[in-house]
C-alpha cells in the first residue's frame, strides 16, 4: 500500500490541474454577462431617456452619435473597443475591413475609444486625433491612417506634428483641427466611450462584441470570424 | 513493484525526516509554479495575453516570440516541469530515492531557464511580467532547497 499512495497523490494533483485549466479556460471564454451588455447594445436611447431602461444601463451608451459604418438595421452589429496604439488592435483592422467587405450591408461596424493610459503612451493623443477629424467628418479617414501606420508613429517622442500630417492629408482645416483635438468636446466622448467600455467589463483591447455579446479573443482571426456572423445571420433568418 | 521496493530508503531516522521535509517544502512550492505555469497557459491559449491591458508588462512578454517553444507555450513547458518536480519530490517522501537523485538536475536546468527569462525580460523584450517573476522566484528557491538537501546529505 506505500508504494501506492505517492502515485495516488500524483494522480489526483494531475486531475486538479487539469480540472483547473478546464475550468480557467471556461471563465475565460465566457461572453461578459450577456444579459447587461444586450440592454446596453440595443443603443435604445430613448428607453434610457423614458426610464424604461434598467438602472444600470444608463449613461452607458457611449458617446453620440457612435462612430459606425453600415446600416442601423443590419442583422449583425460589431462593436470594436480599440487603442490606436495596441498592436492586436492594427491587426484586427484589416479584418474588419474584410468582413465589411464579404458581408456588406448585413454587418455594422461600430468602434470605440478605449485607450490604455499609461500603458500606450500615444493612445490618447491618437484616440483624440480621430475624434478632432471626427469633428469634421473624417472619422474613419483618420482611424484608418492611424492604424494602417501605427508602426511608424508609436515609438516616437512627439507624435503631434505626424498627426496633423495627417489631418493634412485627409484634407482637415488644420488649424480647426488642431484646437479641436484639445477641445472638451473630444475628451468627453473619449471618456463616454470608455465608461462604456468599463461597464460592458472591457479590460482589454481590442474587445469585440457582436450584438451585445463579447466574442473571445481566440475567435477574432477573419476564419473564425466569419464563421461566428455566419452563423448569427443564420440565427436572425 | 520489485523495482520500486527496492529504491525504498530506511525509514524514521533523523536524516530521513529531514530530508522529507525539504521535499515536502519542495512539493508545495512546485504546486504554486503548477497553478502559476497553468494560469499563464490558459492565457496564452485563450489568447488573454497577446491582447492588450491596462497593466502592462505581462502582455508585452507573453506576446513575444519568445513565449512559444516549438508551437508549445513556454508556460505548458513551465507546467509540466513543475508538475514533474511534484512528482519526484512526492516519491522521494515515500522512500524512492531515485526520484530525490533527479529533483537536483531537474531544478538546477528549471533555475537555469528562469535565469535566461529574466535575461530577456530584463534586456530584450524590456518588460517584466508578474507571473513570470513569481515562477522565477518559486525556481530559485526550489534550488536553494535541493542544494542544501543535497549539501545536508553528502556522504
Amino acid at each position: 500500500m506505500k508504494s501506492k499512495t505517492p502515485f495516488i497523490i500524483i494522480l489526483l494533483v494531475l486531475a486538479v490541474a487539469i480540472g483547473g485549466a478546464w475550468y480557467l479556460k471556461r471563465a475565460a471564454t465566457k461572453p461578459t454577462n450577456p444579459t447587461m451588455t444586450s440592454a446596453a447594445n440595443n443603443g435604445n436611447t430613448s428607453a434610457v431617456r423614458n426610464g424604461t431602461a434598467p438602472p444600470a444601463a444608463a449613461g452607458v451608451n457611449g458617446a453620440e452619435p457612435p462612430h459606425t459604418l453600415g446600416p442601423a438595421s443590419a442583422p449583425v452589429r460589431l462593436e470594436e473597443f480599440g487603442d490606436f496604439e495596441c498592436p492586436p488592435c492594427g491587426l484586427l483592422h484589416p479584418i474588419l475591413e474584410q468582413m465589411r467587405s464579404e458581408f456588406g450591408e448585413r454587418v455594422q461596424i461600430t468602434f470605440r475609444e478605449f485607450p490604455l493610459v499609461p500603458t500606450h503612451q500615444h493612445a490618447m493623443a491618437a484616440a483624440s486625433a480621430a475624434e478632432a477629424a471626427a469633428l469634421q467628418g473624417k472619422f474613419w479617414e483618420m482611424h484608418d491612417l492611424l492604424y494602417e501606420n501605427q508602426k511608424a508613429w508609436h515609438e516616437l517622442f512627439d507624435v503631434r506634428p505626424v498627426f496633423e500630417g495627417y489631418a493634412k492629408q485627409i484634407g482637415l482645416d488644420v488649424e480647426r483641427y488642431k484646437r479641436d483635438v484639445n477641445s472638451d468636446v473630444v475628451a468627453q466622448r473619449i471618456f463616454q466611450d470608455g465608461k462604456r467600455g468599463h461597464y460592458l467589463g472591457v479590460k482589454g483591447t481590442p474587445s469585440l462584441f457582436m450584438n451585445g455579446r463579447e466574442i473571445p479573443f481566440e475567435s477574432m482571426p477573419a476564419d473564425s470570424l466569419r464563421v461566428l456572423i455566419n452563423k448569427e445571420l443564420s440565427g436572425s433568418k | 513493484m520489485r523495482s520500486a521496493s527496492s529504491t525504498l530508503s530506511e525509514p524514521s531516522s533523523p536524516q530521513t525526516k529531514r530530508r522529507n521535509l525539504f521535499y515536502i517544502a519542495i512539493a508545495l512550492l512546485s504546486l504554486v509554479g503548477l497553478a502559476d505555469s497553468i494560469y499563464l497557459t490558459v492565457q496564452h491559449i485563450t489568447g488573454e495575453s497577446v491582447r492588450c491591458t491596462i497593466i502592462s508588462g505581462c502582455s508585452e512578454v507573453l506576446s513575444s516570440s519568445y513565449a512559444v517553444i516549438g508551437g508549445y507555450p513556454l508556460a505548458s513547458i513551465g507546467a509540466f516541469a513543475y508538475f514533474s518536480v511534484f512528482s519526484l519530490a512526492i516519491l522521494a517522501v515515500f522512500g524512492y530515492r531515485v526520484a530525490g537523485q533527479w529533483l537536483l538536475p531537474v531544478v538546477l536546468a528549471m533555475c537555469l531557464v528562469s535565469l535566461w527569462l529574466i535575461y530577456l525580460q530584463a534586456f530584450v523584450i524590456r518588460h517584466f511580467c508578474q507571473f513570470c517573476l513569481l515562477s522565477a522566484g518559486i525556481t530559485f528557491t526550489m534550488t536553494v532547497l535541493v542544494l542544501l538537501n543535497w549539501r545536508l546529505n553528502r556522504p
